[in-house]
């Protein structure tokens, strides 16, 4: 293995956790151990099943990425830059995973605990659910971020707490070098509690490329409510891995809204959910709009585990130039999960010449009394449509945005956040009226 | 109204019908795989040289290669050092007639039910027999004569039309194609060989009964169909194979070539022993099938239904070369008692326009494993290429499983492709709706599976048809989910 930091990961991981800034954080055995594992498994090739059309390693090399970042300022206003016009929401920055308080508006009051992932490592709900969630032992890169991580953003939500405004979490990336960040987090809502989290990317594109590997662990306990919108806008010089596990227990609600928009050149989204309980509901939509040489790969997994479940996945496509898309989905539906009702879909545009798709969606059912499906579709628009456009006085290029939002439109129709609904249309439109 | 749960008993209970075996001398090779035993093979059957180079050129690809670990079963342990790989009926002198045929091997046919004789030729099957690798009958063969259509058993291939054979041979499956392919290259003992000439139909369905015998006999035919320009072919391929407690290997290879304009329809109905209910013993099926759309606007149709075989894992595949050419797969599984199937196919859209149409239903009951793993792959060039894939899975019961792991690879905007798969269990209301109506559960299952596979057994030749609903029938019927 010749990835610069790949050497510096063979090195003890006491020695290398004493670069970072959790040198004496109480997770040594769990870092030692996930160290071990990432090392056992190593990373993926083009031959892992998993990462069989996503090729990292030709990302990894690009740069000599640093693992340990100095600070570097951000102001107001590249945090500014990812604001959603017109919402009324509270604000979490985070630079290269750490919390900026001063750049913040934090919710505030009982019930509601909220802040750096460093400052909570001893918390009840940490020393809980850290690195439960039985996905994260298989993803080599969460085990990655598991060993070395260095902050996050720590959330937990008291018994019948609601959130009474969304909270948009700011990631910010910025480095002088080119860096290799692993932010971590753990949102933790208790019984019946609710919230509304919408995650962005700031990247400013002046600087220097990054690579973040984050994981984001999710735990939405009995009754609990979670929307979690991850918008992913990117920039040139940004590559992301993105990892969210979520734990759901009975009678819960989970809804994960995912949008990657132009213009990361890599981005693979893992999405796995993990079923703890019955009568839950999980809601898991994304759409990818990706131009030019742009890989977006989304994994995910949904794991029912439990009886009287219902899933419902959808993910939409439109590729543009030469973007290149790779989805899988996997519903596992295990013996004991009888009554389980799981759905999944994957509709794609292929409007670039050079474009391509590779699509997975699989089924693996071990249970007789379910009613599981999945469709998959890869096509152009119907000439039909565009005739009618047409005929109309509509120009080739306008025709054409008017279908990618009709196409969009069943997923942006379902975000409950009506400012980030109209700005996600908006800027859905400006790439295509490009 | 009987239990659903000793309907099911009874049925995962039930012994293999066709379970005998026929005592026959044979001259075997000893046990081993070796270079040796590979000119043994070549000599026997009194090959030319470059058919022997081909062995070894397939040999040493088999060592350099390993078993793969992508399916989604539990390789068995494969003893392929305690496989004979030769093994033929004595009787090798040229026979006239089919009294000339030794009487127990007409017996065993007799049981298998194959029309060989004379009067069974009025259902218009022509049938090349193989027994344990070596052909020993075949009829209507002057008839096809006159028309121009070869219709024989490979070894004959290889003494009478060398340059076909040479031509065609290895040209759809390589022998480095997978491990099986290459053991199959290496050691291939007979099969079929079909040509069909420029603008013939061939007037009648061609169809070979495979039949695996002689204890601790792996069997690896090597079947080649080629339909040249205009032509048309319909070939019948049907098993079933005496009860054994030992695993047998079955590595056979089907090549399908088809030229400009013509059209090769493949069915198999596949019945052999699937082992007894805890699993034990049982074929394992791990054939190779691939056809070639070569020429423009030819068609290449795969049909299967399996209801045999401890493990049946198999991708009968078609690339679509020819521009405008047309690739068809139709499928049902069957998997009770400790039955694994990993079937599927795979689809290579290269020319333009060419179209594919892929149904595959399973159905899974005791402890079965059922996947359909398939590839649609579009290449750049594949201008409005045409997919659509349906595959459905019925589950009998909560003990089995039943999977679908797709793959979708499109390279070109213009292509459409659809994909959809749905799983579910026989309904309550289903059976509820038919007992009202004075029909049993049992025929009430019966009738819905019926309904459930009937496109695909559409696609069967009638007397295949026919012969698969028994199949069926006897497999399932009465399983209430």
């Amino acid at each position: 293995m010749t990835l610069p930091f790949y050497q510096a990961l063979t090195a003890d991981v006491t020695a290398l956790s004493a670069q970072l800034p959790l040198a004496a954080d109480n997770l040594q055995d769990i870092r030692r151990s996930a160290l071990e594992r990432f090392k056992a498994i190593g990373l993926p090739t083009l031959k892992t099943e998993e990462w069989r059309f996503t090729n990292i390693q030709r990302y990894l090399k690009e740069f000599p990425y640093e693992l340990q970042q100095t600070p570097v300022a951000v102001s107001a206003d590249t945090v500014a830059a990812a604001a959603i016009p017109g919402l009324d929401c509270y604000r979490a920055v985070l630079v290269n995973g750490h919390l900026q308080t001063e750049l913040s508006e934090l919710p505030a009051g009982k019930g509601i605990i909220i802040g750096a992932l460093s400052a909570h490592t001893t918390a009840p709900g940490f020393t809980t659910w850290f690195n439960e969630q039985p996905h994260l032992a298989e993803a080599v890169l969460a085990q990655l971020n598991t060993a070395l991580f260095a902050d996050g953003l720590y959330i937990e939500l008291a018994a019948n707490t609601v959130l009474d405004k969304p909270l948009h979490l700011v990631n910010v990336y910025t480095s002088n070098s080119p860096a290799f960040v692993q932010p971590r987090h753990l949102w933790i809502l208790n019984r019946s509690a609710a919230a509304t989290i919408i995650e962005s990317t700031v990247h400013p594109d002046s600087q220097a490329v990054t690579f973040a590997n984050s994981v984001l662990e999710t735990v939405v306990m009995d009754n609990a409510e979670l929307w979690h919108y991850n918008v992913q806008l990117g920039a040139a010089n940004f590559r992301e891995v993105h990892t969210t596990a979520t734990h759901q227990h009975k009678d819960s609600r989970y809804h994960h809204f995912n949008f990657t928009l132009p213009s990361t050149p890599f981005t693979r989204n893992n999405l796995s959910v993990a079923l703890k309980g019955s009568h839950t509901e999980t809601n898991l939509k994304g759409f990818y709009l990706a131009n030019q040489h742009q890989h977006v790969d989304n994994h995910t997994f949904m794991d029912h585990i439990m009886p009287d479940c219902y899933s419902n996945e959808l993910y939409k496509g439109v590729l543009l130039d030469n973007a290149n898309a790779v989805f899988t989905g996997k519903i596992l539906v295990h013996q004991e999960a009888q009554k389980t009702n799981a759905f999944q879909q994957n509709n794609n545009l292929l409007l670039g010449d050079k474009a391509d798709i590779n699509s997975q969606p699989q089924l693996e059912i071990y249970a007789d009394d379910v009613k599981c499906s999945h469709g998959f579709t890869a096509g152009q628009f119907s000439e039909e449509s565009m005739f009618y456009l047409r005929s109309r006085g509509i120009g080739e290029d306008a025709a054409k945005a008017l279908m990618v939002n009709a196409f969009s439109h069943d997923i942006t129709s379902e975000v409950n956040v009506p400012e980030l609904q109209q700005q996600l249309q908006a800027q859905i439109a400006g790439i295509m009226n490009n | 109204m009987i239990n659903s749960n000793e309907i099911i008993d009874d049925i995962a209970n039930k012994e293999y019908e066709f379970g005998f075996s026929t005592d026959i001398e044979m001259e075997i090779a000893p046990p081993g795989l070796n270079e040796d035993i590979i000119r043994f093979i070549s000599a026997k059957k009194n090959e030319p040289e470059w058919l022997l180079e081909w062995r070894l050129k397939g040999f040493a690809a088999f060592k350099k290669m390993e078993f793969p670990k992508w399916q989604h079963f539990k390789m068995p342990e494969l003893n392929l050092q305690a496989v004979s790989y030769y093994a033929a009926p004595r009787k090798k002198k040229q026979l006239n007639s089919l009294d000339e045929v030794d009487p127990e091997l007409l017996a065993t046919f007799e049981k298998l039910g194959i029309p060989l004789n004379e009067q069974k030729a009025l259902a218009g099957v022509a049938v090349d027999a193989v027994f344990d690798s070596v052909s020993v009958a075949t009829t209507f063969k002057t008839k096809l004569k006159e028309m121009g259509v070869i219709f024989c058993s490979f070894g004959e291939a290889v003494q009478e039309y060398p340059d076909l054979v040479k031509k065609y041979l290895g040209s759809v499956v390589p022998h480095t194609d997978n491990i099986f392919a290459a053991l199959n290259s290496a050691v291939f003992s007979d099969g079929s060989f079909v040509y069909i000439p420029k603008g013939v139909r061939c007037p009648m369905e061609l169809s070979t009964y495979f039949r695996i015998n002689a204890q601790n006999t792996g069997q690896f035919e090597r079947t080649l169909i080629i339909a040249d320009d205009n032509s048309y072919v319909s070939y019948l391929e049907g098993c079933t194979a005496p009860m054994r407690d030992e695993n047998q290997l079955h590595a056979a290879v089907v090549e399908l070539v088809a030229l400009e304009q013509a059209e090769i329809k493949y069915s198999t109905v596949q019945n052999w022993y699937p082992g007894d209910k805890d699993g034990k013993g049982g074929i394992y099926n791990f054939v190779t099938k691939r056809g070639i759309c070569k020429g423009a606007g030819s068609k290449i149709s795969w049909t299967q239904v399996e209801t045999g075989s401890a493990i049946t894992w198999k991708y009968p595949s078609v690339i679509l070369q020819g521009d405008y050419s047309e690739g068809e797969f139709y499928s049902v599984a069957v998997v009770r008692n400790r039955q694994i199937a990993d079937t599927g196919t795979k689809i290579h859209h290269i020319g333009k326009g060419t179209k594919s149409r892929i149904i595959s239903k399973g159905i899974s009951a005791g402890h079965g494993d059922n996947s359909y793993r398939g590839l649609v792959a579009v290449g750049p060039r594949a201008e409005n290429a045409r997919n659509f894939t349906q595959c459905d899975s019925l589950l009998i019961g909560n003990q089995c499983g039943s999977h679908t792991f797709p793959y979708i690879e499109s390279r070109n905007k213009t292509a459409m492709i659809e994909h959809e798969a749905t799983t579910s269990k026989i309904g309550e209301d289903q059976i509820f709706y038919l007992n009202q109506r004075g029909i049993d559960t049992e025929k009430a299952v019966a009738l819905i599976v019926n309904g459930y596979v009937k496109e695909v057994l559409n696609q069967l030749p009638m007397e295949f048809a026919v012969e698969a609903q028994k199949l069926l029938s006897i497999t399932l019927e009465g399983s209430v989910g």
